[in-house]
């Protein structure tokens, strides 16, 4: 792997003569990886101006996309790089260069502190804290450096590489009475510790705990809210009560069983958070996917895009107040389960991609099945149209409810639906293609005023794209393999196995130990459900990956809501919770 | 039939653990010699059946959710499936108000207190399903943040398996539930007699079902829809 081959064709790279002709190219050192971004290695002591450059440089890099942590103690290739016991990573993007940029930054593990970026971009905040939760890195001047995923009480940081992983290598879990009270205690809302007042003039604020249970947040989110009668003075979005360990799991699953793991990120997403972290290990592992397996990848996922679009709609109505539009929405979802049921055997999750294809092929009289949907679903979402937003009281709860302007929806790391709810047309599947979108003829619908009704109005529409990528799917399914013809594809095809005695030992190995992927770095970023999800992954030359960076589009939606929802009143957020389609899993991971 | 019977003990030490109560295998009380002469037996029998029957065809859930599962538990209670079939359609958003917790999702152990808030903050009759691997004893998720399985602290009554389980599975659970329910011996009043609560040993499905499953031999082939 050269660097020039991971060059080839991408504009993107000028950022790293932008960044020598202004730093010097002894400060900076840039490692050659599969992620088809540059990655740059600065100097702790230069990290704050090289982000001030980034950020003012023309075709500026207006988004922080990720940031996360590295323990780079165990790695053992990484020839060339710069000497480091831990490494911070930040991902940017620019929309008009439409590409990323990753900086990165060594520590040594008796000095683990870095800059705080907060000053710089604002949504650095609640990602410096994570850092800090998992690996313990010190963020220098950070406004509130707490724990953010684990409970208040833990001890250690659980993805550096000598924290256990299992909960059966602990003791036992127990509660007792007293240390359900003391643990209750602990997360106790206190508001000076967040610098809010308890009174100001004649005003006595009122300080109310929504969730963690509240059959409005969507399962188990928490917020404290300061307000002053019904207006939300200021509030706090707490959250890590669906941590699932998602990154720690995949460093010791291999390749091909973390697959499962990933279908439950967002999970009204199904096989479609199978994608980013399948294209992903394709890259590591240099497979090109046959035609068909693209294309029965696109239709899989633009189905589980309706039907995570469906509880959106559902829901978001139900949190308005109306009762009814849940269950329409849900007979429709039932009928697109049909579908995905009798394709891939299972509803929710059914881990159904493959590295290098799909683990089977369509059964016949699918196209029946499909065509049933596609001729289903068109008048329902007239009428949901029609019924549900074209609601007086809808319209009242809604409309110039929860603004917020695309430079806004950018600086908080906003994507998806919610940021074209605010009228930038940018959607991956035609910024950067992957999976062959490219091929597929779709139209991408943007709002105007980026408000609650936007967000809802928005969705109608991108379910009716999707089902005209069905349609091309349904109409274009290309003949062929499911499954790529490569070493690696795994589980690998039987009849390859059955030839001698040496592709049976490689076929068990194979089967038994997982694939072997050569150490390299690779990333893959998917228009998801609910906005962009992506994986960064990291191989050390091992049957499981080194570091999984899953980086989730709610996280970043639910960071917003303060520069949001403060001055509205409370039912306003219940409008704006409800209209940005989070799950608490694609948060907390 | 054998009970499980439970007695909550008021004053409970603050160090004992969750579950709290003394929980032991007995015989159906109802077998003792005061209880099997033809008047007060018959009639005592009577009153349980007629008050347990109204108990088990009101269960009023509580809606409570933790993760995946909670979207099948939730496709449930919609019209393709139903609920009020069973008459378990009154979703209360309150504990106080609920009858049943169905605990559908992962337990975290972040949330795992907040959990025993919600259960202890629920009114007596109160019943707890696991819904999901999760709830059941942690499922693939043996990591640092979950506690591998919700009976860990919670008394559960009915598990329901799967990943998510399916909502027909759901709704299956519920039914067991309620066929426990139809069991039980609960103080009909809390004036006179035995305070404890005695909840039926039910026969476990798998070894009720297993020489059915295991008959099957031609399984459907994925080719076709």
């Amino acid at each position: 792997m050269t660097s020039e081959t991971s060059q080839a064709g991408n504009t993107g790279f000028a950022i790293v003569d932008e960044l020598k002709a202004r730093f010097g190219e002894a400060n900076l050192v840039v490692q050659p990886t599969l992620t088809g971004m540059p990655v740059v290695w600065v100097a702790r002591e230069q990290l704050i101006e090289v982000m001030h450059f980034v950020q003012q440089v023309r075709k500026p890099f207006v988004m922080l996309y990720d940031l996360h942590g590295v323990d780079e103690r165990l790695r053992m290739h990484r020839s060339g790089l710069p000497p480091a016991d831990f490494t911070v990573f930040y991902q940017l993007m620019s929309l008009e260069r439409n590409s990323e940029l990753m900086i990165k930054v060594a520590l040594h593990e008796d000095d683990l502190r870095v800059p705080t970026l907060c000053n710089v971009y604002l949504n650095a905040n609640w990602y410096e804290r994570e850092v800090f939760d998992m690996f313990g890195i010190e963020f220098t001047g950070h406004p509130h450096l707490t724990r953010m995923l684990m409970p208040p009480t833990w001890h250690g940081h659980p993805l550096r590489k000598d924290y256990p992983a299992r909960a059966t290598e602990f003791d036992p879990y127990t509660l007792t009475m007293e240390g359900q009270d003391r643990e209750q205690e602990a997360l106790r809302f206190n508001p000076e510790e967040w610098g809010m007042k308890r009174q100001s003039g004649d005003t006595d604020y009122m300080f109310l705990n929504l969730g963690p249970n509240h059959p409005s947040v969507h399962g188990v989110f928490r917020i404290a809210l300061q307000l002053d009668g019904e207006e939300v003075v200021d509030c706090v979005p707490d959250i890590g009560y669906h941590h699932r360990g998602a990154e720690k799991m995949a460093e010791r699953q291999s390749w091909h069983s973390y697959i499962p793991y990933t279908d439950r990120i967002d999970y009204t997403g199904g096989v479609m958070n199978n994608l980013p972290y399948i294209l992903a290990t394709e890259k590591l592992a240099g497979i090109t996917v046959t035609p068909r397996a693209e294309t029965i990848r696109v239709m899989m996922s633009e189905m589980f895009r309706i039907n995570s679009h469906l509880l959106f709609l559902g829901t978001f109505l139900q949190d308005l107040g109306a009762m009814s539009p849940v269950f329409y929405t849900f007979s429709d979802r039932q009928r697109a389960y049909y579908v995905i049921e009798a394709i891939t055997g299972f509803r929710m999750h059914p881990a159904w991609f493959r590295i290098g294809g799909v683990a089977h092929d369509l059964p016949r009289g699918w196209d029946r099945l499909v065509r049933e949907f596609l001729d289903w679903m068109p008048p329902r979402l007239d009428e949901y149209e029609r019924a549900m937003m074209d609601n007086s009281i809808v319209r009242e709860r809604t409309v110039n409810i929860a603004t917020h302007t695309t430079a806004e929806a950018l600086t908080w790391g906003v994507t998806g639906p919610n940021l074209r709810a605010t009228g930038l047309k940018y959607d991956l599947r035609k910024a950067k293609p992957y999976s062959g979108y490219e091929n597929f003829d779709f139209d991408i619908p943007v709002g105007t005023n980026g408000d609650v009704f936007d967000r809802g109005m928005l969705r109608i529409e991108e379910m009716r794209q999707s089902l005209r990528i069905i349609e091309q799917c349904l109409k274009n399914m290309p003949e062929g393999d499911y499954k790529a013809d490569h070493p690696l594809t795994t589980p690998p095809p039987r009849d390859k196995m059955l030839q001698h005695i040496e592709t049976l030992i490689t076929h068990f190995l194979q089967v038994s130990w997982g694939p072997v992927l050569k150490p390299n770095e690779s990333f893959q970023m998917i228009e998801a459900t609910k906005g962009l999800n992506s994986y960064y992954l990291t191989s050390d030359g091992n049957t499981m990956s080194y570091r999984t960076r899953i980086r989730t589009p709610s996280f970043a939606h639910l960071q917003h809501i303060p520069a949001v929802i403060n001055g509205g009143f409370v039912p306003d957020l219940i409008a704006h919770l409800g209209s940005i389609d989070f799950v608490m899993a694609d948060v907390d991971r | 039939m054998s009970y499980k019977l439970t007695r909550i003990d008021p004053d409970a030490p603050q160090d004992s653990q969750y579950p709290v109560g003394e929980r032991r295998v007995v015989d159906d009380p109802m077998d003792d010699q005061v209880h099997r002469n033809v008047f007060m037996g018959k009639l005592e029998n009577i009153m349980h059946n007629v008050v347990n029957w109204g108990r088990k065809n009101s269960l009023w859930p509580y809606n409570f959710g933790l993760s995946c599962c909670y979207v099948e538990m939730t496709t449930a209670f919609t019209a393709p499936h139903d609920v009020a079939r069973f008459g378990s359609e009154v979703l209360r958003a309150s504990p106080r108000q609920a009858d049943v917790m169905v605990v559908s999702g992962t337990c975290f152990v972040k949330m795992a207190p907040i959990i025993q808030q919600l259960y202890d903050q629920m009114l007596e009759p109160k019943w707890v399903i696991s819904m999901g691997s999760c709830a059941n004893s942690g499922g693939m998720y043996d990591i640092y943040s979950v506690v591998q399985g919700v009976d860990k602290f919670l008394p559960v009554d009915v598990y329901i398996p799967g990943c998510p389980p399916r909502p027909e599975a759901f709704l299956q659970g519920l039914q067991l539930l309620q066929d426990s329910i139809q069991q039980e011996r609960r103080p009909l009043t809390w004036v006179v007699g035995d305070q404890g609560v005695y909840k039926a040993e039910m026969p476990s499905q798998r070894d009720k079902k297993r020489d059915e499953r295991i008959a099957v031999t031609e399984l459907r082939s994925p080719d076709e829809v």
